[in-house]
């Protein structure tokens, strides 16, 4: 992740090194619906991570064994691009890092989405990273949710994502890719909208307790911004004319 | 536009029991996006569930010993069981049906099973199939007197077109319609876009 003598100056006069407040997002855009065969996508720029997500399903389960006769099988297939980030990313397929990606989406999106109402069926979620900047696992989180509200598969909620951490001494929200890897702490953390319960929550480094409550907090207020940008994204996508097509 | 509802918000303050909602501590809330017109909640986009009667198209894939294996835009295949309906048919020849019988992991038969003629079938949205009927079947009766095809409209999402007629008009008028399916007045408009594109 590069050594301390690359340290970039992450704070000054009262600034992130983006510019940015403690508490401020970066810039995030969500369009719903820009995939033509998937039933349901979406796509997500948020800072420098540009995510496209692809929800196939309820279809037949493959292989037929893994088949549960109560409820429908959710699988989730993170990737990163070749090309995505200057470092090794991608370059041989499904590695540790994507694996547990997937791992913990599939987790958090199997407690929203009701499963129960299409036995014996999986439901597919395809998130690929075009290009990452730290924060992709939320950036994920994002897209899969509007994408499985535009499929129209039932949910209990939705699904909001922030990171939140502590850049030299700071509790910030949102990190990018320097203050990842260079600041003590980063927490990918997503909650459910309505009940805010918490579905996903991932740490690297350390915090105090306090700073842990204090971060939840504010990861709460940040999951609350995105959301609106997310429930934004599904209302346009309906205003002036779906994009919504067929085959012939 | 109404009020657009998004999964997990609140729908009615009391407990109804509606498509696309559930019910958790008294209140109603939403499983998919939907909107409000009337005070009745009106799903957008919602994964099709075969019930009992609903009008199917579809096509034999398979002959088997208990019937014919039929694909139905589902994510298993139906089943047309030969003991009940006596019928023979052709592999990829289409049918037009009922739903006859589902079970509660999504097994289907079909019944009052009708062969239907070479011809074209489009997947649309099974959501927006409502809309395609329209009311008393109104919309589809005007597609079908102005292009002059034969239309059978299934419930799960597949459209077949027969192939004397104006196929062309027929598949722009169901685009036109899937597009502005949440609008109101749909009928007018779409009886006006015929007029104009005979």
């Amino acid at each position: 992740m590069g050594g301390s003598a690359d340290k970039p100056v992450l704070f000054q006069d009262g600034k992130r090194i983006d510019g940015r407040a403690l508490d401020e997002l970066r810039p995030l855009k969500i369009v719903a619906g820009v995939l033509k065969e998937a039933e349901g996508s979406a796509y997500v720029e948020w800072g420098g991570n540009k995510v496209i997500c692809g929800v196939y399903g309820p279809r037949e389960c493959i292989p037929k064994h893994d088949a549960n006769p109560y409820k429908a099988l959710m699988k989730c297939r993170y990737t990163m691009s070749p090309f995505a980030s200057l470092e090794e990313h991608g370059r041989s397929g499904p590695n540790r890092r994507s694996t547990e990606i997937s791992k913990v989406i599939k987790e958090a999106f199997d407690s929203v989405v009701m499963t129960g109402e299409f036995p014996k069926t999986q439901i597919d979620i395809y998130v690929d990273v075009l290009q990452a900047e730290g924060g992709t696992r939320i950036a994920a989180i994002a897209a899969a949710t509007v994408a499985l509200a535009s499929a129209g598969l039932p949910m209990k909620d939705m699904i909001s994502s922030v990171a939140v951490g502590k850049v030299d001494g700071h509790l910030v929200v949102d990190l990018g890719k320097a203050e990842d890897n260079f600041g003590e702490s980063d927490m990918p953390i997503a909650f459910k909208h309505r009940s805010k319960e918490i579905v996903l929550m991932q740490m690297d480094g350390r915090l105090t307790p306090e700073e842990l409550g204090a971060n939840i907090d504010a990861a709460i207020e940040g999951a609350e911004k995105v959301y609106a940008l997310q429930a934004e994204a599904l209302r346009k996508s309906y205003e002036v004319t779906e994009k919504q097509e067929f085959r012939m | 536009m109404e009020k657009m509802i998004l999964p997990g918000e609140v729908v009615w303050g009391r407990e109804v029991s509606a498509s696309g909602t559930y019910l958790h501590e008294g209140k109603t809330y939403a499983t998919v996006m939907g909107m409000m017109r009337e005070e009745k909640f009106i799903p957008l986009q919602m994964t099709y569930k075969p019930k009992v009667g609903d009008n199917v198209v579809g096509i034999v894939v398979e002959e088997r010993r208990a019937g014919y294996s039929t694909d139905l835009n589902l994510p298993y295949n139906g089943m047309i069981p030969t003991r009940k309906v006596r019928i023979t048919l052709d592999m990829g020849g289409m049918v037009y049906g009922k739903i006859a019988w589902v079970d509660e992991v999504g097994n289907v038969d079909i019944g009052e099973v009708d062969r239907l003629p070479p011809g074209k079938i489009i997947t649309v949205p099974p959501s927006k199939v409502p809309r395609i009927i329209g009311k008393k079947s109104s919309m589809l009766n005007q597609i079908r007197e102005k292009s002059g095809c034969s239309i059978f409209v299934g419930n799960n999402g597949y459209i077949w077109i027969g192939t004397r007629g104006n196929v062309p008009l027929v598949l722009k008028a169901i685009r036109l319609i899937i597009e502005n399916a949440h609008t109101s007045g749909l009928t007018d408009v779409v009886a006006k876009y015929l007029e104009d594109n005979k």
